[in-house]
């Protein structure tokens, strides 16, 4: 493994998948595969359980929560990801039918999850990159960063009964999946990646993603004029975690980035600094996600010399094991792969949202329901990612 | 002289209830019976508040046949005995007759309290307030006795006597300007629930008929309206957000008693203010129905609550039956000011008479209607707290198979009897409030209105209302039948209901809401969530600071000092002299 190795913990941490607790450098392997656990909380006199969800409005993933509750203010809550779990089978394929499951994980995320797995399918076999399928891949991943990152703001919205900034940041984002379509051949980048290999038509892109930051640049100044609004996300859901990852934690004043400390897909040659922010609030998180749609469409413009580019497919096979992290939008997302003549041996992987939901879990606690939504939705947390069992 | 031995009925109850606990509440039955019989008269005004009180002791008596059998003989010995001073304050023509009654209705109310649950706390704080009542009695009556020459009860040409009087019948209903909640309600939340029936229901109206005895006979002054105005506003407000609150069901329904002692202590105080006779006149029809209907429904919540088998929210074990169920329905929609209930009448005049005082404009108009709003929010949120008494001690979570007991009967009763003095109450409206409007159907006789000045204020009566409602329910019925219906699974999000829904989370949006008032404090270990009865505490500090301020002054100034104690005890001497003669 070229950016990975076992032993004692070293850097960020960054979650735990069965016996794998992964840190930023290393991967330190443990018996308990529940080691990285959420505090056990019991009901005090006066407090009851309200569970809301998985199957209710106003959520878009299955998702449960039990909200410890004496009546409007929440004591404690319980995140249950897995009602609606999902077991894939990848192991024993190959890496390229593997690939077909794990672009499929998240499918907002798609492009994040194949380049990791190829990333880390490349690391277990020695395969080096151009810097030009490093540049397409950069690019690819940035796009589909605006894309969710809209989609976040959009959410935030939508507690707030701001239908008319909604329905507007929708449309955005519709248009750039269609940009993506255009580019890829399919909307959420499937079968555009792979090992070795990308499928990506940049041109015209950058003028139709200019024209879609506009006018994000114009809903984006109006939010921010609603004292309404802001007042629903200012000092909500402060989170001040250690071990949060991606936009939560920049937006709590940590320059936490696999785009900055992982070698993975090196943004070195790229101008770009975290986007931070200080208050750790549901404020801050949706400042941090609006600027980072503006700075992504800036590294995207800062690639010139992405065009047509459609590199040849490479055969896979050898055996090897490999890792990866790559900074998805939600944050650092880990895949380590262990391949047996180009088959998948062991697949294990690390998504961002696992230590945002403990942030969560802590960072609701004092307040009130209605601040429920704007709180869940500023994380940004992708409960398709967790509930997901990989055989 | 039959009327005192009507009372007397009462002690011989008391005495048959220390020999056997079912006779001394027959005899308490028939001696209220005999009782209201023999002091009603139509036309005197006063005794209306004599008719009430039969009516509340003869639901008590025939409800204590089946309740509390583990409670000893002390209890109905004792409650007949509270029961006989009462009948003697309703009877009295003598101060000193009327200072009897007072203290026979006190110290047996103390020796319910003690022995209840064996605490010195609750009896104590009652006897303490008690006393506080008796000496504002003392005091206005001396001064009475000091300007008439006489201690018969006759017409006065000073109102200090009436305002001192009337602090006794303050403390007596939980309010006085110093102290607003809490006292009235540890001590009647500590009593079995018949007794708190009585002391909530009726205690409380002495309080209010000794008022009503002195504003008769006293020349009125505004500022004393005003007085009334202000500390009955608060009280609403205050005593209305800590029923909403409370937990403890008891301590509920006496929060509820001051909210609508304060309400009738607003219409007092809007009568003293008013110069409109026929405002007057209808503001005194108010007083009485408000009376009726807060005290035969706060029997029925008192005795509602009995049937639960807990005092608070969390411990209640009792079973529940459609009886019970039907009678707590009307008696708390009696207490939310609703129709088709004597209570929906009370709050509709009450409301009516501050809109027609606030048509009079000036200084009483704005006073009239910054109260009448202050009411009305009150009983918004005393309708939620009354909600919750029937929601959380009813209808939810609570085994619906229990027997028709009396208990159940007695509320069941109670309930349609608030329905029935609705129905009949057009008899105490002079023919002058009633009139109709034939052209919307509205035909005469069947519409109550205020007739003042050029702005006419009117309700439909209330038979009129009773006869729609069945009218609509009968046609409603022929034409629909039996309403279909069925029963769904209740949906939990997709899973399984694991958890209930509490009574404490149901008012939990006022503590947080009203944080700075209730000091409401978040994060300790055992209680997520406390809060403080801010006038409670000031007064607990208050006591402290004096008894520490005593202390300082006794071990500073008075420690074996002969000579300082002679000096504290000439200079108290001259201090009370001065203000005897300045008195006479």
């Amino acid at each position: 493994m070229k950016w990975y190795k076992f032993g004692k913990p070293s850097g960020r941490l960054i979650g735990q998948v069965d016996e794998f607790i992964v840190h930023s450098d290393s991967i330190l392997e443990v018996e308990d595969s529940t080691a990285v656990k959420r505090v056990n909380y019991h009901k005090v006199p006066g407090e009851f359980v309200f569970a809301y969800g998985p199957s209710t409005g106003g959520l878009m993933e299955s998702v449960g929560f039990d909200l410890f509750t004496p009546g409007e203010l929440i004591n404690h809550v319980d995140v249950d990801p897995n009602f609606k779990k999902r077991t894939l089978q990848v192991k024993g394929k190959s890496v390229q039918d593997a690939l077909l499951v794990v672009e499929r994980i998240n499918g907002f995320h798609s492009v994040s999850n194949s380049i990791a797995f190829a990333s880390a399918v490349e690391d277990a076999l020695g395969i080096e990159i151009s810097d030009e399928i490093r540049h397409t891949r950069i690019l690819m991943m940035e796009l589909e960063r605006i894309r969710s990152h809209l989609e976040v703001v959009k959410r935030v919205c939508e507690p707030a009964g701001f239908g008319v900034p909604s329905n507007q940041i929708g449309y955005l984002r519709e248009e750039v999946s269609r940009i993506i379509s255009r580019a890829t051949g399919h909307r959420f980048f499937f079968s555009s990646n792979g090992v070795g290999t990308v499928h990506f038509n940049a041109n015209g892109i950058v003028p139709a993603l200019d024209k879609i930051v506009n006018e994000f640049d114009h809903i984006f100044r109006g939010l921010l004029q609603s004292k309404i609004f802001l007042n629903r996300l200012q000092n909500n859901g402060r989170a001040h975690h250690p071990n949060l990852l991606g936009p939560a934690a920049r937006a709590s004043g940590l320059s936490v980035d696999a785009r900055m400390d992982s070698g993975t897909i090196s943004y070195k040659d790229i101008d770009f600094n975290p986007v931070l922010q200080e208050e750790a609030d549901s404020f801050a998180r949706f400042m941090v996600r609006s600027r980072e749609i503006f700075q992504s469409a800036e590294i995207i413009r800062s690639l010139e010399n992405v065009g047509d580019f459609k590199s040849a497919d490479i055969s896979v096979s050898g055996s090897g094991e490999g890792a990866a992290r790559v900074e998805s939008p939600q944050g650092d997302l880990f895949y380590y792969v262990n391949l047996e003549d180009g088959v998948v041996e062991d697949l294990k992987m690390v998504s961002p949202s696992y230590m945002n939901i403990l942030a969560f879990e802590d960072s609701i606690v004092g307040n009130i329901f209605t601040d429920f939504h704007f709180n869940w939705e500023s994380f940004g947390i992708w409960v398709s990612e967790i509930g997901v069992e990989i055989r | 002289m039959l009327q005192l031995l009507v009372v007397l009925l009462f002690g011989v109850a008391a005495i048959l209830g220390a020999l056997n606990r079912k006779l001394g509440y027959a005899g308490m039955l028939v001696s209220a019976v005999i009782f209201g019989l023999v002091q009603f008269t139509p036309a005197s005004y006063l005794s209306y508040f004599s008719l009430i009180s039969s009516f509340v002791w003869v639901f008590v008596a025939i409800y204590s046949f089946s309740y509390g059998e583990h409670y000893g003989k002390w209890l109905s010995s004792m409650l007949p005995l509270t029961i006989m001073g009462m009948a003697l304050i309703l009877i009295s023509t003598n101060y000193l007759v009327l200072i009897t009654g007072w203290e026979i209705m006190s110290v047996p109310s103390y020796v319910i309290i003690a022995l209840n649950k064996k605490e010195d706390m609750p009896a104590a704080v009652f006897m303490l307030f008690s006393e506080f009542s008796t000496v504002f009695l003392i005091a206005g009556v001396a001064y009475a006795y000091s300007i008439s020459g006489t201690l018969n009860i006759i017409a006065l040409n000073d109102y200090l006597p009436m305002l001192l009087i009337s602090l006794a019948g303050l403390t007596k209903m939980g309010m006085t300007p110093f102290m607003i909640s809490e006292w009235l309600p540890i001590a009647h939340g500590n009593a079995p629930a018949n007794a708190s029936a009585v002391l909530s229901s009726t205690m409380t109206l002495m309080g209010v008929f000794v008022i009503m005895r002195l504003v008769f006979l006293s020349p009125l002054v505004i500022y004393i309206g005003i007085f009334f105005l202000i500390i009955g506003g608060l009280s609403i407000i205050f005593a209305a957000i800590y029923a909403y609150i409370s937990e403890n069901m008891k301590m509920l329904a006496g929060f509820s008693t001051i909210e609508n002692n304060a309400s009738i202590l607003s219409a007092i105080g809007l009568y003293i203010i008013a110069f409109s006779p026929t405002l007057r006149s209808f503001i005194l029809i108010v007083i009485i129905i408000f009376s009726l209907a807060h005290s035969l429904s706060k029997t029925g919540l008192f005795l509602a609550i009995g049937n639960t088998g807990g005092e608070f929210f969390g411990e209640i074990t009792g079973f529940s039956n459609r009886w019970n169920n039907v009678g707590t329905f009307l008696t708390t929609i009696s207490l939310s000011g609703l129709f088709p209930t004597i209570g929906g009448l009370g709050v509709w005049m009450l409301l009516e008479s501050f809109f027609m005082e606030a048509y009079s404009g000036g200084f009483t108009g704005i006073m009239a209607i910054i109260v009448g709003s202050v009411l009305a929010l009150g009983e918004g949120m005393a309708t939620g707290a009354l909600l919750k008494v029937l929601s959380f001690g009813n209808l939810f979570h609570r085994s619906n198979r229990g027997r028709r007991s009396i208990g159940s009967f007695t509320v069941m009763a109670l309930g349609g009897f608030l329905v029935f003095m609705l129905s009949i109450s057009i008899l105490v409206f002079p023919s002058s409030f009633i009139s109709g409007i034939p052209g919307v159907l509205i035909f005469n006789g069947f519409m109550i209105t205020s007739k003042f000045g050029s702005a006419d204020f009117g309700v439909l009566s209330p038979d009129y209302i009773i006869l729609l409602i069945s009218v609509f329910s009968i046609l409603a019925y022929a034409i629909f039948r039996k309403p279909r219906h069925r029963t769904v699974p209740v949906w939990n999000g997709g899973r399984d209901i694991a958890d209930i829904y509490t009574s404490y989370a149901y008012s939990n949006n006022i503590r947080l809401m009203l944080r700075k008032i209730l000091r409401t404090r978040i994060g300790n270990q055992n209680q997520s969530i406390t809060v403080m009865d801010v006038f409670w505490y000031a007064m607990l500090r208050t006591g402290k600071a004096y008894k520490s301020v005593c202390k300082y002054i006794t071990l500073r100034f008075m420690n074996s000092s002969i000579g300082w104690y002679m000096i504290y005890m000439i200079a108290a001497f001259m201090i009370t002299l001065i203000i005897s003669v300045e008195l006479i």
